[in-house]
């Protein structure tokens, strides 16, 4: 179980990864274009990669501790406290962000049914794109349950684990 | 209800959810449904759905990670030790010598980096122990460190431009252009006090070493200068018209992974680590974006700003009172928030008072980025001050006084900008006329 779920947040943070990719092959696909005088806009194909580079990051960024929260307050306590606010932080996320995932599929569902084209050269299918962003929020909703499982049975959840990384808002108040 | 009410509750529920250590994009959404929800009989749930996915595919928001990624690349190369030993040559003849060094590499490492923690560790693990071996004043070390290490938000490509550029919709590369100057002056500002202090201390600054022939100083700096050269590029094709940020940050990409083979410092180990950061770091900076654009949506849609706007404006105070007053709610808010979080969170309030005070909303957003670098040297939260804590070791006291010089001069920095606002509107104007 254990091991699946890691497998899980690692491969979608792989597919993230690639969409980062991919945004890059499409601008460099928009820039060869417009020197050979072939028009490509990559200002839909752009986008849905993004789209897909930070829904699909998502579950990964938070497993890995990237997501920044205020833990000014709150990383004072100890003990029975400290354990209560992270149970509740991670059930009013897990909640919400079952939530928010609950109404993108109706979204994608909606945009399926009335076969919503995006309104550029490409004309992709709504649903397309909008079901990565349906399935990162999914997968982002297991392992936000996944932390608070974590955390009611006390051991560190994935987002408190020590990390290196000068990288900026990746580190936190002490 | 009142709306000043609403705002007020609006506001408590989310110092509640930040205090209790909520994720920050999670509790700007949360705020949003409950503006929306409760205080307006819109679907909430649906509404929050199709914001988040109408701003996750936002063409702008694309050089966000592009630019994250390139500096990533370059970072894991050798540039930190690249950085000493080709910027020492030139600046040990400068009064305050190798201090210098922590300036204007932290003034390269911002063009390439665009986050200040980066650049501050990035040039600080390679000179602060060579600073400390040759025996120059720890605190001036420190302190040239944790100031210059703000640049990374100003000078261009810079990622809190494109937050703000994103959050303001204002057009980003008139951002990057405009950070050029007052990006220039601050650093000059740097470097003239460590010039003004070494004057007084002279005891504090060790000789020179020896002078070394111009071929030399060329050759130690080789791998330094393709990287300048890239960054030039990068802005230029930007100032030039000739490139969006988006194309510009694709040829940065590019140049950065052609430099990091031909010095081999590519493997596909280091191609994948800087890949996967880069995501990491956009999908962080991406998720708080996006909860600030739902929380615009539910307060737009109660009409808060406006508002907000209106009753700042019957206040009756003079555009430079407001602009105080913001900078201290800044400062304040800088003490426990970080830099992407202060400015998506404020934008869309702070704006239209702003611009109905008369300013101009590129002029702000330089402005707001220097007051954001300041929150980056203020306890208890200072990013800055916390790098540099890790990597000297020294405690956060010592750290804060040898900063608190260059948060002096950064005040004088904002100072001069609003005294002379064309500092960072003029370079701009040029732009258009093209």
């Amino acid at each position: 179980m254990r091991k699946g779920l890691d497998l899980l947040y690692t491969a979608s943070g792989g597919v993230a990864a690639v969409c980062l990719f991919m945004i890059a092959v499409t601008i460099v696909a928009q820039i060869a274009g417009r020197l050979v005088g072939v028009t490509i806009d990559s200002t839909e194909s752009g986008g849905f990669f993004l789209a897909g580079a930070t829904f699909m990051g998502m579950a990964y960024t938070l497993k890995t501790g990237g997501h920044v929260r205020v833990s000014l307050l709150v990383s004072r306590f100890r003990g029975r406290a400290a354990l209560l606010s992270d149970i509740w932080i991670c059930a009013f996320a897990m909640v919400g962000c079952g939530f928010l995932t609950w109404h993108t599929f109706l979204m994608t569902h909606d945009s399926w049914r009335f076969g919503d084209l995006s309104p550029g050269l490409l004309a992709v299918p709504f649903w397309i794109p909008q079901s990565v962003m349906l399935t990162g929020l999914a997968i982002l909703t297991i392992a936000f349950a996944d932390e608070l499982v974590l955390a009611m049975r006390n051991r560190t959840p994935g987002y408190a684990r020590p990390r290196d990384g000068a990288l900026e808002g990746a580190e936190e108040a002490e | 209800m009142e709306i000043l009410t609403i705002t007020g509750i609006l506001g408590l529920i989310l110092l509640a959810l930040l205090a209790g250590g909520l994720w920050i994009g999670i509790t700007l959404a949360a705020a949003g449904y409950v503006a929306i929800a409760v205080f307006s009989p819109a679907p909430a749930g649906s509404l929050m759905a199709t914001t988040l996915w109408d701003n996750s595919w936002n063409w702008a928001l694309t050089a966000l990670p592009l630019f994250v990624w390139m500096g990533e690349i370059l970072v894991r190369s050798r540039l930190s030790e690249d950085m000493f030993s080709g910027l020492a040559p030139w600046l040990d003849r400068l009064p305050g010598r190798l201090l210098h060094v922590n300036i204007v590499g932290c003034g390269v490492m911002a063009a390439v980096a665009g986050s200040s923690a980066v650049t501050c560790a990035t040039v600080g693990r390679m000179s602060l122990p060579e600073l400390q071996r040759r025996g120059y004043s720890e605190d001036m070390a420190i302190g040239t460190l944790a100031g210059s290490g703000t640049l990374g938000l100003l000078i261009p490509p810079s990622i809190m431009m494109i937050v703000y550029g994103i959050s303001a919709q204002q057009s980003i590369s008139r951002l990057f252009i405009a950070g050029v100057i007052p990006g220039l002056l601050i650093m000059g500002l740097f470097m003239g006090y460590v010039m003004v202090w070494s004057a007084f201390n002279r005891k504090s600054v060790p000789p020179a070493d020896d002078a070394l022939p111009i071929l030399e100083k060329l050759r130690r700096s080789r791998r330094l200068i393709p990287i300048i050269l890239l960054i030039a590029m990068v802005i230029g094709s930007i100032y030039g018209g000739y490139a969006t940020p988006t194309e510009a940050a694709t040829l940065g990409v590019f140049g950065a992974l052609g430099l990091a083979w031909i010095t081999s410092a590519l493997s596909w180990r280091s191609f994948v680590d800087s890949l996967m950061a880069a995501m990491r770091t956009s999908c962080m900076i991406t998720a708080i974006i996006l909860g600030a654009a739902f929380l615009s949506v539910g307060m737009a849609f109660l009409g808060i700003p406006l508002k907000l706007a209106a009753w700042v404006a019957e206040l009756g105070l003079s555009p430079m009172l407001l602009l105080l007053l913001l900078t201290l709610i800044y400062i304040v808010l800088g003490c426990f928030l970080e830099g992407a979080s202060m400015i998506v969170l404020t934008t869309s309030v702070a704006l239209p008072m702003v611009v109905s005070a008369g300013f101009d909303p590129i002029w702000f957003g330089i402005y707001l980025i220097i007051v954001v670098e300041m929150a980056q040297l203020t306890p208890p939260v200072g990013f800055n001050l916390f790098v540099l804590h890790g990597m000297s070791g020294r405690d956060m006291w010592t750290v804060t006084k040898a900063s608190a010089p260059f948060f002096g001069l950064l005040v004088l920095g904002v100072l001069l900008l609003t005294l002379m606002p064309g500092l960072a509107t003029f370079l701009p104007t040029l732009m258009l006329s093209r």
